[in-house]
C-alpha cells in the first residue's frame, strides 16, 4: 500500500528535528493532528478487557502492552520457533513506516481476525496495521507545539490499549487517547508544561481502568512524577511526585528532578507499580543538591490506586554521573533461593550492574556480577581540579540506558544490555532557566584518553541469574562506527532470546549458551525492542522489530522499516 | 527517641577510627604554619602549641555582625537543650557500631541525629543560615587557613569536642578535613555569593551553611536505608566508614551548635572564634559526607562483601 498519499505519514515527515543548543525541538508539521483512514472496515471488533490485559503473558497470539505483561517479561509463549528450527526463519515482509525518524518502539498486537498491530514511532506517529498483509489501516500524527524541547530524539516507545481506545503519550507530556478502529482522537491530556521541559517518550500502561504514564525532562531541572489517568475520560486520578519532601534540603527538590521515563511495571497481587528513577537535578553539581537524592538513580514503588510511596531504592545515590536507572523493571515470581520462593523486582542499571530487590520491601536480594566494565567509576567528581579529565565506564548512557530487559520462564535468566564506552565528565556552574538544560557540568564523548583497561567492545548483551546474580553468559559487541546498541530483547517460551544490534543484526541467541543460532542483517542499526505473537488464522508465529539508528548519543543512520518474520506452525 | 532494638544483630565490633596518614599530618602542619621539622606526630595538641596566633580583622567583623544581628533570632534554651542531647547522641555511636546492619531502614542512625534535625530546624526558622550566607567569606583558601588556625587556637571549641567524645587522633581528623581540601570546599559556594552569568536559581538553592547541616543529617538518616536495602554488600570497613563519617558530621554539626548556644547565651567566645566554629562547623560537614558518599554508599565490586549465593 502506497503510503506517499498519506496525509499523516506527511504530516509526521514535516516534522522536523532540529538540533538547539539544549537538546532538540520539533520544526513545522501540522498545526491541528492528523488522521488518514485506509481500510478501516478490516479491523475486528474485539472488546480488549482486563482479563485479556491480565491474561497476554500467558496468551500466544497477543502482545498487548509495551512489556508484553504487566510484570514485563517481554516473553512470549507461543513456541513455533524453537532453537531447532530458527535457522529457518524467514522475513515475511518489510513495511516502510514512510516516516524516517525515531525507530525506538515496540509494537502491540490485539487478537482477532486479522490481528491488528499498533505501531508507533517518532514523532508522535501511530499506524494500525493488518500485520497479516503488512497493510496500513489507518495512521495519526499528532500535532505537537511549538517549543517542545527534547535532551535526546523524538522518540515513541509504543502503544497502550483498552476497549476500543488505542493510546499513546505524546512529546508535550501529554496522553493521547484514539478511537482503535478509526485513529480519530478521542481525549488528550496534558499532565504538565513542555514550556519548562517536560515531555513524554514512554508507552503507558493500564490496569484497572487506570493508565500510568511518567515524566522527562531531567535535563531541564523538572520535578519528576508519576500519574494515573482515568483511561475512558483521561482525568488525572492522582499525580504523585517521585521525590519525597522530606528527603530534600529545603527548594532543591523543586528542581531536583528524578523523572520517570519509561513504562511502569504493574504488580497484581500487591497492587503497586514499580517504576525507574531518573536523575537528580542538576545533573552534575551535587554540591546545591546534598544528601542522597532519595531516590532519584534507581527504583520506586507506588500504591497503584492512589500513588502513595512504598519504597525506594537507589543504585547511584547523590548521583552526578548521569547514571538514571531508566530501563523498565522486570518483576520475576516465584524465584528459588535457598529453598525458598521470592517474588524479585529486577533492575538493570547504568550504573553497570543488575539490582534483584525484594518485592515486599525493596530490600536487595543480590546485586550481580558486573554486566559492563567498571573503570574509574566514581572516582572523578568533586575530588579533581577542573581542568583535569579522568575517563570512566561506563559512561553516561551507562550500563543499561531504557533498553527493556527480558525474562525467559524457560532458563530463569534475565536478558540486558548494556553499553561500555569510556567518557570524561566535568563540572562546572551553570545557570537554571526554566526551559533550559541544568546540568552544572558537560560531558565529553568519547573520553579525550581511552583507559588501557578497556576492552574495545561497545556493548555487553549478557544473561543473569536473578536468583544468584551470576552472569550466565556475555556476548561483547564491537562497532565500527561506535555506535550504542539501543534496543532491548525477546524472549521465547522455548528459550530463545532475540535482539537487535547496532550494526543492523537481528539475532536470535540460545537463551541458555548464548550462542547466536540465526542472523539478519540489516543495512542500519536497529534501535528497537522485538516482539512475537502466533495468528492460528495463518498457523504462523510472527516476529517484529523497527529498525533503523535512533538515540542520544551515537544513534547512526536513520531507518523506517518494520520487519516482521515469520514460521509456519 | 533511642532504642537499641531498633539496631541489628550484634556483629564483631570493628575499629571505626580512621588512619590519618603522615602526608595528611604534614599537609596540615603545612597549612597552618607549623613548619619546623618534628618527629612527633601532627595532632591537634601538638599544633594548638606550636602555632601562633594571627589575628584576622574578616573573621572578626563577620563574627560581630552575626553576634549582633542573629542573638535574637536564636532560643538559647531550645540551642543548649538539643546541643547537649546531639553530645550524649554522639557518644552512644559505638553502640550503634557495634550493632551492625540495622534490623529495619529507619532506626538507629536517625536516632543518632533526631537532636541534630531539631537544631536544624531551629536554625532555619529564623533564617539563620541566610544570614550566615550573607555574612560569612566564600570558602577559600585563605578562609580556610584561618579558620582551622583559629578553631585549633581556641581552648572552648577543643574542649566541646573533648566533651563528646571525640579524641585527639578523631580531632586531629576533623582539623584535617577543614585544612586540607581546600578547592573541595571552594567548590560549596553560598548561594547569593554564585557570580553573575554562571548562576542557579538562588530561589530553590538553599543556603550553602543549611546545605551543609541539612545535607549531613540527610546523608545520616538514609544511612539506615541504605545499610539495611544492601545489606548484602555491606562490610566491617563500610559499617567503619559509616559510623566515623556519622560522627565527623555531628562534630561538625556540635562545632555550630556550640557557637550558636554561644552568641545566644554566655558569649564566652570571642567573635573570630564564632566565625571559625561556624566556617570549620560547615566544612567538616561538607567533607563529612563526600567521605560518607564514597566510602559507604557508591560500593564497587572490588568494596563489597562476597557474594553469599554465587
Amino acid at each position: 500500500m502506497a503510503l506517499r498519499n498519506d496525509r499523516a505519514v506527511q504530516a509526521a515527515r514535516d516534522i522536523e528535528l532540529t538540533e538547539i543548543e539544549d537538546g532538540y525541538t520539533l520544526v513545522g508539521g501540522p498545526d491541528d493532528s492528523v488522521t488518514e483512514q485506509h481500510d478501516t472496515d478490516r479491523i475486528p471488533e474485539v472488546d480488549v478487557d482486563q482479563e485479556m490485559l491480565s491474561g497476554t503473558g500467558e496468551d500466544p497470539e497477543s502482545w498487548l502492552m509495551y512489556g508484553g505483561n504487566y510484570e514485563q517479561h517481554r516473553a512470549t509463549t507461543a513456541d513455533v520457533i524453537t532453537p531447532d528450527n530458527v535457522s529457518d526463519l524467514e522475513l515475511e515482509y518489510e513495511l516502510s513506516v514512510g516516516t524516517g525518524s525515531s525507530m525506538e518502539g515496540t509494537p502491540i498486537v490485539v487478537p482477532g481476525d486479522p490481528p491488528i498491530m499498533y505501531q508507533t514511532n517518532g514523532p508522535n506517529h501511530m499506524k494500525a496495521i493488518d500485520p497479516r498483509e503488512g497493510e496500513v489501516l489507518w495512521s495519526y500524527t499528532y500535532a505537537p507545539p511549538i517549543g517542545v524541547e527534547l535532551c535526546c530524539d523524538d522518540n515513541n516507545r509504543g502503544a497502550a490499549v483498552l476497549g476500543d481506545t488505542v493510546y499513546m503519550t505524546t512529546l508535550d507530556s501529554g496522553i493521547v487517547a484514539l478511537n482503535r478502529y478509526t485513529g480519530e482522537e478521542e481525549w488528550h491530556t496534558q499532565t504538565a508544561d513542555h514550556e519548562v521541559g517536560y515531555s513524554a517518550t514512554w508507552a503507558p500502561v493500564i490496569y484497572d481502568g487506570t493508565l500510568y504514564t511518567g515524566s522527562a525532562g531531567g535535563e531541564y531541572g523538572v520535578l519528576g512524577f508519576i500519574a494515573g489517568l482515568d483511561a475512558e475520560s483521561g482525568d488525572m486520578q492522582w499525580k504523585c511526585d517521585t521525590l519525597l519532601e522530606d528527603e530534600w534540603v529545603g527548594a532543591s527538590r523543586e528542581h531536583g528532578c528524578g523523572t520517570s521515563w519509561m513504562t511502569p511495571t504493574i504488580d497484581e497481587d500487591r497492587g503497586v507499580l514499580y517504576s525507574p528513577v531518573a536523575n537528580p537535578g542538576p545533573d552534575f553539581d551535587g554540591t546545591v543538591r546534598p544528601g542522597p537524592n532519595f531516590p532519584t538513580c534507581g527504583t520506586l514503588s507506588l500504591d497503584l490506586e492512589s500513588g502513595e510511596f512504598n519504597w525506594g531504592f537507589q543504585s547511584s545515590p547523590h548521583d552526578v554521573w548521569d547514571y538514571d536507572a531508566a530501563a523498565p523493571r522486570v518483576l520475576v515470581p516465584d524465584v528459588s533461593v535457598e529453598g525458598e520462593s521470592m517474588d524479585l523486582v529486577v533492575g538493570s542499571d547504568k550504573s553497570g550492574w543488575v539490582y534483584m530487590m525484594d518485592a515486599d520491601s525493596g530490600k536487595l536480594h543480590e546485586r550481580s556480577e558486573e554486566i559492563c566494565q567498571h573503570i574509574n567509576m566514581w572516582e572523578m567528581i568533586p575530588h579533581i581540579s577542573e581542568d583535569e579529565r579522568v575517563p570512566f565506564v561506563p559512561g553516561a548512557p551507562g550500563g543499561n540506558d531504557w533498553q527493556p530487559p527480558s525474562y525467559n520462564p524457560a532458563t530463569g535468566l534475565v536478558y540486558v544490555i548494556h553499553q561500555n564506552y569510556p567518557q570524561d565528565l566535568y563540572w562546572r556552574y551553570e545557570e537554571y532557566e526554566a526551559g533550559h538544560p541544568y546540568w552544572g557540568g558537560n560531558l565529553d564523548d568519547p573520553a579525550s584518553e581511552f583507559p588501557d583497561e578497556w576492552n574495545g567492545a561497545i556493548t555487553a548483551f549478557a544473561a543473569v541469574d536473578p536468583a544468584t546474580g551470576e552472569r550466565v553468559w556475555r556476548d561483547w559487541i564491537e562497532s565500527e562506527d561506535d555506535h550504542y546498541m539501543w534496543g532491548g530483547s525477546l524472549s521465547t517460551a522455548t528459550g530463545l532470546v532475540f535482539n537487535g544490534t547496532q550494526n543492523g543484526n537481528f539475532v536470535a541467541y540460545d537463551g541458555e549458551s548464548g550462542d547466536r543460532l540465526w542472523e539478519y542483517e540489516f543495512d542500519v542499526p536497529i534501535s528497537a525492542s522485538p516482539m512475537s505473537w502466533y495468528d492460528p488464522g495463518e498457523e504462523k508465529q510472527y516476529v517484529a522489530v523497527q529498525v533503523g539508528g535512533s538515540g542520544w548519543l551515537r544513534q547512526g543512520p536513520r531507518g523506517d522499516t518494520l520487519a516482521v518474520f515469520s514460521m509456519d506452525g | 527517641m533511642w532504642e537499641k532494638t531498633m539496631c541489628g544483630e550484634n556483629m564483631t565490633h570493628a575499629n571505626a577510627k580512621r588512619e590519618i596518614s603522615g602526608a595528611d599530618q604534614t599537609k596540615l602542619a603545612m597549612q597552618l604554619g607549623a613548619t619546623e621539622v618534628s618527629d612527633r606526630p601532627v595532632t591537634w595538641s601538638d599544633l594548638a602549641g606550636r602555632i601562633e596566633p594571627d589575628r584576622s580583622p574578616t573573621l572578626e567583623a563577620a563574627g560581630a555582625t552575626i553576634r549582633t544581628e542573629l542573638a535574637e533570632r536564636l532560643d538559647g534554651e531550645v540551642l543548649e537543650r538539643e546541643r547537649d542531647r546531639l553530645a550524649a547522641r554522639i557518644e552512644r555511636l559505638p553502640e550503634v557500631r557495634e550493632t551492625g546492619v540495622p534490623n529495619e531502614p529507619h532506626g538507629c542512625y536517625e536516632a543518632v541525629a533526631d537532636p541534630g534535625w531539631r537544631l536544624y530546624e531551629h536554625l532555619a526558622e529564623g533564617e539563620f543560615f541566610e544570614r550566615l550566607d550573607e555574612t560569612l567569606p566564600r570558602f577559600t583558601p585563605g578562609h580556610i587557613e584561618r579558620t582551622a588556625r583559629e578553631l585549633v587556637l581556641t581552648t572552648p571549641l577543643s574542649a566541646a569536642l573533648d566533651d563528646v567524645g571525640f579524641d585527639e587522633s578523631e580531632k586531629t581528623a576533623l582539623l584535617i578535613a577543614v585544612a586540607n581540601d581546600a578547592d573541595r570546599l571552594a567548590r560549596w559556594v553560598p548561594s547569593n555569593q554564585i557570580p553573575d552569568g554562571v548562576e542557579f536559581d538562588t530561589e530553590t538553592v538553599p543556603p550553602l551553611h543549611r546545605r551543609a547541616m541539612g545535607g549531613a543529617l540527610l546523608w545520616i538518616r538514609g544511612l539506615d536505608r541504605h545499610l539495611w536495602q544492601n545489606e548484602v554488600l555491606v562490610t566491617e570497613e563500610v559499617l567503619d566508614a559509616a559510623v566515623a563519617h556519622t560522627k565527623t558530621m555531628l562534630g561538625g554539626l556540635f562545632l555550630s551548635a556550640t557557637a550558636a548556644c554561644d552568641i545566644a547565651t554566655t558569649g564566652r567566645l570571642t567573635d573570630e572564634q564564632v566565625t571559625a566554629a561556624f566556617a570549620a562547623g560547615t566544612a567538616v560537614q561538607i567533607v563529612g559526607q563526600e567521605e560518607l558518599l564514597h566510602e559507604v554508599f557508591y560500593v564497587t565490586d572490588e568494596t563489597r562483601a562476597p557474594s553469599k549465593l554465587r
